[in-house]
């Protein structure tokens, strides 16, 4: 069953949400500035910290599972660090963007020396500690992106990293820092490079032009990349396979998020306020395989037939002016996290949305033959 | 005629619940800021392909969307001289008192005679599907409205001649 | 400060427009040559074969759209909108039943679109058919890429 959550009285949109380790905890933002730390109470969440120090609304926040470091990034050109002290409260570290937009997203790497920030300039700056000065230095990866960057993702071995942008591109850069790491292995992406080079680049469409970016993700062993884009399709790339594009056209509105499950499957949600799986079958075809939201059609409660005809003559409505919607999600869903398991098999997933609510799946009841075991003749 | 009443709020609703699709998005352009780009068109990749759903050749609707904002301008049947006169007051009034209708546009676009500007910010505020529901119900209802507003018109108009006449 | 230029028309060039790393459209689109269009002689024998479906499909498959020039799609547009108004109403499920790649079925509803910007004689209650048949088919996904693709019909 999924488990539904709202955090605060306000119904504020979530923008975007982040998992601690053992997710007990959870980072919010609130479509403001602020970042609210709620820690788990029984089956309520207990506002534990209120982070508060961007001056714009807050775009991206990423919690680092092992060193326990949360990084937010907003509107107002700024990024921050966040570790946790002795007392429980959260203290920001200075990070040096130089950038002059927006920053739009942001995402540790696997190792969590580093992250990525994508901005509204254009440009991606990955960024690592400078421990002399204590601060978050950057560099940048600016050629040959045109349009601000809207996602990024980690490659697993630390250096690769995806980025989906408004020019409908899906590039992969290299982000290798060489004073902080060793130089990887060739993948099968490409040999390695140095900082900002373009090991691939993808189109939203080959038959078709536009379709901004909304998100990007690379699969668990990193050789494959799915993206969603606003033309409603979900596409995967497989680097094994000569980068060809599997791309599946779908009738829904178009997704705001794609996480990978398993080596084959995506879940995907966006604007039908559903969360749907897709996966890839034996013969290279990417189909729908599931569908998270099993909410039937709404009966209003203890309200007859007659009643209902009656408010209707006695308002003069002709139609029905339902404001509940049949799904869970009563808005857009803006962000798919992993809740329980990881990239290459996840049990529960988390989704949080413009209507405020953050609710949690269970993946394995949504797919199609999952339903059917739990029935009993 | 009337047939092509139903088909065309469907097609209208339709085509809305695809072009509202709105996410946040800060202005590529003046940092710090954050505008529709609907109504900028600074970037040319940010505005998507404005459509137009017609139900005749003097009713339609012109959908603009973008990516954080959708301009949806609409052109009322104006059958006669004096339903033209009735909808440009009527459209300015409710124009005039933009403010209080949140999505309305202080001026319609050239060749339409009422426009509303939807940005992300009432998307988030408000349902999308009841924004959809809002505009197809304004699309009955001026109708409606000037329909009603002709006819007492009219039948002022006769009660004042008939007063007038009476005394020769 | 001395002027030093008699003309000051320099300060109303809008500088952003030379900025390098502004999006350019269609940069690295491959020009379709070989879309001239659907055959008008073609299409125009079908339609008067009563072969409706067949011309439709030719269109569809034909549509030029990726050729920049503007008259050549113009005139793809006519030839796709006659086709359309030419099949009957109880013809349209057939017609849509047949249309079996994805990929048309989005050119078709460009084209219904298209066709209400140029209303004509009973054109649009014509069209209003055909779109609530397509959406029946395609979806409200059907209508997103009309709305995001580059390529306009």
């Amino acid at each position: 069953m999924p488990e539904s959550y709202t955090f605060g009285a306000s119904l504020a949109s979530i923008t975007c949400h982040a998992w601690n380790k053992d997710r007990s905890q959870i980072a919010i933002s609130p479509n403001n500035h602020e970042i609210h730390i709620y820690s788990r109470d029984g089956s309520d969440w207990k506002l534990a910290d209120i982070l508060n120090q961007h001056d714009l609304r807050v775009m991206g926040i990423d919690w680092a599972k092992n060193t326990n470091r949360i990084v937010s990034c907003a509107a107002d050109r700024n990024a921050y660090v966040w570790t946790q002290g002795d007392d429980g409260k959260w203290k920001p570290t200075l990070v040096l963007l130089r950038i002059n937009r927006a920053a739009t997203c942001v995402k540790w790497s696997p190792a969590e020396n580093k992250f990525a920030v994508g901005s509204g300039a254009r440009l991606i700056s990955v960024c690592y500690f400078e421990s002399e000065n204590d601060w978050w230095v950057s560099k940048h990866i600016k050629k040959p992106i045109r349009s601000t960057v809207t996602s990024l993702d980690w490659h697993p071995n630390n250096v690769l990293l995806v980025a989906g942008s408004t020019d409908y591109k899906v590039r992969i850069f290299s982000a290798f820092i060489k004073d902080i790491e060793e130089p990887p292995s060739p993948t099968p992406w490409g040999n390695r490079k140095p900082l900002g080079q373009m090991m691939v680049e993808f189109r939203n469409s080959q038959s078709s032009g536009g379709g901004w970016i909304n998100n990007v993700s690379f699969s668990s062993d990193g050789n494959k990349v799915c993206w969603v884009g606003h033309d409603s399709c979900v596409n995967i790339a497989d680097a094994n396979n000569g980068n060809t594009v599997i791309r599946c056209r779908t009738g829904y509105l178009p997704f705001l998020s794609c996480e990978w499950v398993s080596p084959t499957s995506v879940v995907v949600a966006g604007y039908s306020c559903v969360p749907l799986i897709y996966s890839l079958t034996s013969d290279n075809k990417l189909v729908l395989s599931g569908k998270l939201d099993k909410s039937q059609k709404r009966e209003s409660s203890g309200i007859t037939a007659m009643r209902k005809f009656q408010s209707m003559d006695r308002n003069m409505r002709t139609e029905n002016t339902d404001t509940v919607m049949d799904s869970l999600h009563q808005n857009a869903i803006t962000s798919v996290r992993l809740y329980d398991g990881d990239k290459a098999s996840a049990a529960k997933v988390s989704t949080s949305g413009v209507d405020g609510q953050l609710v949690i799946w269970n993946v394995e009841e949504g797919s199609l033959n999952g339903g059917m075991r739990n029935l009993q003749i | 005629m009337a047939a092509t009443l139903k088909p065309y709020l469907t097609a209208v609703r339709h085509s809305l619940t695809a072009a509202m699709c709105l996410q946040d998005f800060p202005s590529q352009v003046v940092e710090r800021h954050n505008k529709p780009e609907v109504e900028i068109c600074s970037s040319k990749e940010l505005v998507l392909t404005p459509i137009v759903v017609s139900r005749n050749e003097r009713e339609k609707v012109l959908i603009e969307p973008s990516i954080n904002s959708v301009r949806v301008s609409i052109a009322v049947k104006q059958a006669d001289e004096i339903e033209r006169i009735l909808c440009h007051k009527f459209t300015r009034f409710m124009m005039r008192r933009a403010e209080s209708f949140i999505i309305l546009r202080r001026k319609p676009i050239e060749g339409y005679d009422i426009s509303f500007l939807i940005t992300n910010f009432h998307t988030e505020q408000m349902y999308k599907h009841k924004l959809v529901d809002f505009v197809i119900s304004f699309m009955e209802e001026i109708d409606k409205e000037i329909s009603e507003m002709k006819l007492a018109v009219n039948a002022r108009a006769r009660t004042c001649a008939e007063e007038f006449l009476k005394r020769f | 400060m001395a002027k030093n230029t008699s003309s000051s028309a320099f300060r109303k060039i809008d500088v952003d427009q030379y900025n390098e790393d502004n999006f350019r459209e269609g940069e690295d689109d491959a020009v379709d040559s070989a879309a001239a269009g659907p055959d008008e002689n073609e299409i125009t024998s079908l339609l008067t074969q009563g072969k409706g479906v067949e011309a439709l499909l030719s269109a569809l498959q034909n549509a030029p759209l990726r050729c920049k020039n503007q008259h050549v799609k113009d005139h793809a547009l006519n030839i796709t909108l006659r086709v359309l108004l030419s099949i009957k109403s109880t013809q349209i499920d057939q017609a849509i039943d047949s249309v079996e790649q994805n990929d048309l079925m989005d050119v078709l509803m460009k084209y219904i679109y298209r066709g209400f910007e140029i209303p004509s004689e009973g054109s649009s209650g014509h069209l209003l058919q055909w779109h609530e048949k397509a959406f029946a088919k395609g979806g409200v996904g059907c209508i997103v890429r009309v709305l995001s693709d580059t390529n306009r019909a």
